[in-house]
């Protein structure tokens, strides 16, 4: 028991936010007081299993005394005294953390079943996973308050990252929000916590803590990647795009302009509603169209109106940036969007 | 050594009123019940801008008034059957029974009516969720009355009921009267409390 | 001590009448045991399922279960633990005990008392019946949260039903016992002379009362989202899926103390008799039984820290304050032992163990208790750890206790002290090897319910190490039965006082009890009856009044 006690001592993660440094010292707190306690207790429970085993022959009762108002009472004043004692420690460190500084870094986090996305939202970028194939990775610059917003597609999912000591719900309809304040560089390992079904345990994410610098180049290099996309542009007025385990078989479309395009889509997703979006861009400010949603396993065939000759963006309203792309319409310049 | 004779213990056991205990007790399990359903309904209701929503309007109150009156009166008459009971005249609890039953058969036949008006349907929102779950669980609770008020006129019938023995009868109008004031709850919640 | 008189020994009936008369008894003794079959084989096939969780998770890396059959699995561990082991189990002994303890021929409703058993099996199985049908069990464990158990096929619909059929019996079954206790204890038999297992008794029962139609409502809300279009839970439409996680863990907090109230009782029976002493302070426990039970309906949200949604400093004060009762009954436990003459028979032993378990299991809690700390603990393995100190290291060692203390009352013969002592520390070993590394995974960031772990991520030495503790559990629970079948091969040998030192009305009366009890009630005059009975066969005087 000791060992173990010692090793749940030894056993916490350095902590990596200045958010979690505060969590990490009330752990060691509490653990000082339920050290005292568990001590306290087990020692006499096995002080009393030493010394008051009964000696042979001796059939006799034991002494046939029983508590005083006084003794109970005392008993609650002892608890109360503890809980009295640790519930401050709790509150400032609660306090602490759950401030929401002003920040410029602004990242909305989208759960889906069962992967995360993340949209920069001063810089414009979107970062994704892919279910069953690739975690999200999302980089932060170190040692500024990162404020996330975050909200669920689907069912309850929950962000997660051990080492900066927190994990906050992400709901369908009930957005929530926080402050992270990285102080450690590094790779750190995050997850969803809250069962979600099937893909559950695959959902993972990656946070890096890199240098303001480090992070400038990785949002340019993220934009570049983003207006870099391009394909071949399709021969005829018809397209055929098909779902699976929530991902596009293609993050890029292009269509011929002044046109119509027959659209078919191919749900293989048993059970799981799908539809197919385009948009302005990763803003969503302006839809120009919209499939209806069904769920898989199931095909169908719609019309897209003519667009103006641009590239948009393209995405399953359901599962928002996780299921995206790039949609051209003619032969744009690159970089230039739809209007 | 002295014990105690068995047959006083019994005596003991007989004179008591268990199923009366236990009908207070389920009922104040079957409140916590309606209970779930009615914070939820104040949880949305605080949330919302437009109650009830513009979709649903504000609900026609004629007809579930009657329903009030319905209830609140076959209340009154099961508990002067009651009282007709415990003080010997069976005939007069037997009538007033009948027309407690008969009384609850017209709520739900108005019902059923009431909810053949009505413009929106289950799957149109919270609103209409909360509304047809809340009084559609009333409602299977006033069948649940009626049965059990129909097994204590069978038991009548049959002469199990008399005025040393009617505990049957206390128990059915308890959780009569419970039924009542859930469905009071739910007048008040859906059509008296609300902007007209 | 002519309490039972001697009686002919009755022929055996065939083997069909036998049958029939077991399946259609009213006799809360043979519910009771009725209770107890079918609560230790719902044991065994969550056990079971608990094996091949353990056996995934050895390595990293799918070997036995597919994912898919994984997330069935945990969810009905779960569920039938919950539902139709611990809290039948401990309905079992309530069924057993209460009426011989307070003096009474059988339960206030005994025609309702078998109609909340036989719902038992029904719902059991009707959530196992899961496992047959297209897509499998419902797969959203054991708290089902909305909207993840909105999706999900027949199993989810079975799951949902097998939980209200297991409810209605709870509450039926809840609403006997306090029944039973309020109105048919015998006379003397006053409310403080109640043996302190009927107060523990009587205090889940109200906690049943209350809060299982609260359970129901979520599951009637669940069902008519699933196949009646409402919206309940569909944050799209206007519903919320807090409403789901504050409907359920209205119950389910409740629901904790259900789990647990009646083991801290049964522990509390135990300790006076094997310390030759009384419980130290009768009234403060009862005390606390009362304070748990009201504070445990003020609690409900600290297991909705993480959801952003709560009023955070207040449920972490109320459920901080849980821990002051609690801490009275750590007191009252120490203080019973103190200076008194201890045996250790086996159910003083996990008795005993289960002090020393159930307190680590209490003080891991108050970690989760403050909400910054829950934020980095929730959802984690640290919570498995935690349920499993509790439900494991507290209820399931105390059920240990009460089923070796009370088996020569029930069949009239002893289960094997050594094999008993060779059971307890097989069981003790087995269970900290499997439960305690929980705690360092969840540290680690290991989160619960994962069918599967990266290997880079330093959870697999520990994994391994809980896989052959589980193991040792499971042969721990061999040796139980084992000892449970030689043990009725024996002829009847307890006498009425089995242990020679016991205190309540149940040990006034033959080792097993005739039908109807008692032949002649003993007067209640205290808390000790038997132990009053004890010193006048002695020529000494008992003691006066209530304690």
């Amino acid at each position: 028991m000791a060992v173990a006690g010692a090793c749940l001592a030894g056993c916490t993660q350095q902590p990596a936010t200045e958010q979690a440094q505060e969590t990490h010292r009330l752990f060691y707190i509490t653990l000082a007081l339920a050290t005292l306690v568990f001590v306290g207790v087990e020692g006499a429970l096995l002080w009393a299993i030493v010394r008051y085993r009964r000696r042979r022959a001796d059939e006799d009762e034991g002494p046939q005394w029983h508590g005083t108002n006084r003794m109970i009472l005392l008993f609650f004043l002892i608890g109360t005294v503890i809980v009295a004692t640790l519930y401050p420690f709790g509150e400032i460190t609660l306090a602490r953390v759950e401030q929401n500084p002003q920040s410029p870094e602004v990242i909305d986090i989208t759960g889906s079943q069962w992967q995360w996305s993340a949209f920069y939202e001063n810089e414009g970028v979107v970062v994704s996973g892919k279910s069953f194939v690739r975690p999200l990775v999302m980089e932060v610059p170190v040692d500024e308050p990162i404020h996330i917003h975050i909200v669920s597609n689907d069912v309850m999912h929950e962000f997660f990252v051990p080492a900066f000591y927190f994990m906050r719900n992400a709901m369908p309809g009930h957005p929530n929000d926080f402050t992270w304040t990285p102080n450690r560089l590094g790779t750190f390992q995050g997850q969803c916590a809250e069962y979600c079904g099937l893909g559950h345990y695959q959902m993972r994410f990656v946070v890096r803590v890199v240098t303001p610098t480090d992070f400038m180049a990785w949002v340019k290099q993220e934009r570049k990647a983003a207006l870099s996309i391009n394909c071949p542009q399709t021969s005829g007025a018809s397209v055929h795009i098909t779902a699976h385990n929530i991902s596009w078989d293609t993050n890029c479309i292009h269509v011929p302009a002044g046109t119509q395009i027959a659209l078919t889509i191919t749900n293989d997703d048993g059970g799981i509603d799908h539809n197919f979006a385009i948009w302005n861009g990763i803003d969503t400010a302006h839809q120009f169209f919209a499939s209806g949603k069904f769920p898989g396993v199931a095909t169908r065939t719609e019309t897209i109106p003519t667009l103006q000759p641009g590239r948009y963006y393209f995405q399953c309203n359901v599962h928002g940036p996780a299921m995206s792309g790039v949609f051209i319409v003619g032969n744009p310049p690159s970089g230039q969007k739809g209007s | 050594m002295s014990a105690t004779d068995l047959q006083v213990d019994e005596r003991a056991v007989r004179r008591t009123s268990s199923p009366v205990m236990g009908m207070v007790l389920f009922v104040a399990g079957e409140a916590m019940f309606f209970a779930a359903f009615f914070a939820g309904y104040f949880q949305f209701r605080s949330q919302a801008k437009v109650w009830p929503p513009a979709s649903v309007g504000t609900p026609e109150i004629s007809i579930p008034a009657v329903l009030t009156a319905i209830l609140v009166t076959s209340s009154i008459v099961l508990q002067l059957g009651l009282r007709a009971v415990a003080r010997g005249r069976v005939a007069t609890f037997e009538r007033l029974l009948l027309l407690t039953i008969l009384l609850g058969v017209c709520f739900l036949a108005l019902q059923a009516y009431d909810y053949s008006q009505l413009t929106f349907g289950i799957k149109g929102g919270i609103y209409p969720s909360l509304f047809y779950v809340m009084t559609g669980l009333h409602m299977a609770h006033v069948v649940g009355g009626v049965v059990l008020l129909s097994v204590v006129g069978a038991q009548t019938l049959t002469g199990q009921i008399s005025q040393r023995h009617h505990e049957p009868v206390e128990a059915a109008a308890i959780y009569w009267h419970f039924v009542d004031i859930v469905w009071l709850g739910l007048f008040t919640v859906y059509y008296v409390a609300v902007p007209r | 001590m002519a309490i039972t008189e001697a009686r002919p020994v009755a022929r055996p009936e065939p083997f069909g009448r036998r049958l029939l008369s077991w399946l259609t008894t009213t006799d809360h003794k043979r519910i009771g045991i009725l209770y107890i079959i079918n609560s230790l084989a719902f044991f065994v096939i969550a056990g079971i399922f608990a094996l091949l969780m353990r056996t995934e998770l050895a390595r990293p890396g799918q070997q036995l279960l597919s994912p898919r059959a994984y997330d069935q699995v945990f969810t009905e561990h779960g569920t039938l633990m919950i539902f139709l082991f611990i809290f039948p189990m401990l309905a079992a002994f309530g069924n057993y005990l209460v009426p011989l303890q307070i003096g009474a021929l059988d339960m206030a409703f005994p025609r309702i008392n078998a109609l909340s058993f036989w719902l038992l099996p029904v719902g059991g199985l009707t959530v196992l019946s899961g496992f047959l049908v297209k897509g499998g069990a419902g797969a959203s464990g054991w708290t089902a949260f909305a909207p993840l158990s909105v999706q999900g096929g027949a199993g989810m619909d079975l799951w949902i039903l097998g939980i209200v059929i297991v409810g209605v019996s709870s509450i039926l079954g809840a609403i006997n016992f306090i029944v039973t206790i309020l109105r048919m204890r015998a006379p003397g038999m006053t409310m403080f002379r109640m043996p302190i297992f009927c107060w523990g008794v009587l205090t889940t029962s109200l906690l049943v009362a209350l809060a299982a139609p609260v359970l129901t409502a979520a599951m009637v809300m669940l069902f008519a989202d699933r196949h009646l279009g409402t919206v309940f839970f569909d944050a799209s439409r206007g519903g919320s899926p807090l409403l789901y996680q504050n409907t359920f863990w209205f119950f389910g907090h409740p629901e904790v103390y259900i789990l647990i109230l009646t083991a801290w009782a049964i522990v509390s029976e135990i300790l006076p008799v094997f310390s030759g002493k009384p419980l130290f302070g009768y009234r403060g426990v009862v005390l606390a039984f009362l304070m748990i039970a009201t504070l445990s309906f003020t609690v409900w949200a600290h297991h909705m820290f993480v959801t952003g949604a709560v009023e955070l400093p207040f449920f972490s004060a109320t459920t901080e304050m849980i821990s002051i009762p609690t801490g009275v009954l750590f007191f009252n436990w120490l203080a019973t032992l103190w200076k008194g003459k201890l045996r250790f028979e086996p159910p003083m032993m996990f008795a005993l163990g289960f002090i020393g378990l159930f307190l680590v299991g209490g003080i891991d809690g108050v970690w989760q208790a403050a909400p910054a700390m829950d934020f980095a603990l929730h959802d984690t393995y640290w919570v498995v750890a935690h349920i499993h100190y509790v439900l494991f290291g507290g209820t399931v060692f105390g059920i240990m206790a009460g089923l070796f203390f009370w088996f020569p009352k029930i069949t009239g013969r002893y289960l094997s002290r050594k094999l008993g002592i060779w059971q307890f520390w097989v069981q003790f070993v087995g269970f900290n090897l499997t439960f305690f590394p929980m705690h360092i995974l969840g540290l680690r960031g290991m989160p619960r319910r994962v069918a599967d772990y990266a290997a880079n991520r330093g959870w697999t030495g520990l994994n391994t190490l809980e896989t052959v503790g589980a193991y040792i559990i499971a042969i721990s629970m061999v040796l139980f039965f084992v000892n449970v079948f030689v043990s009725l091969r024996k002829p009847r040998e307890a006498p009425d006082d089995a242990w020679g030192t016991s205190n309540s009305l149940e040990w006034a009366t033959s080792s097993p009890p005739p039908p109807h009890n008692f032949d002649r009630l003993p007067e209640v005059h205290s808390l000790r009856p038997v132990r009053d009975l004890r010193l006048a066969a002695q020529g000494l005087a008992g003691e006066e009044g209530s304690s």
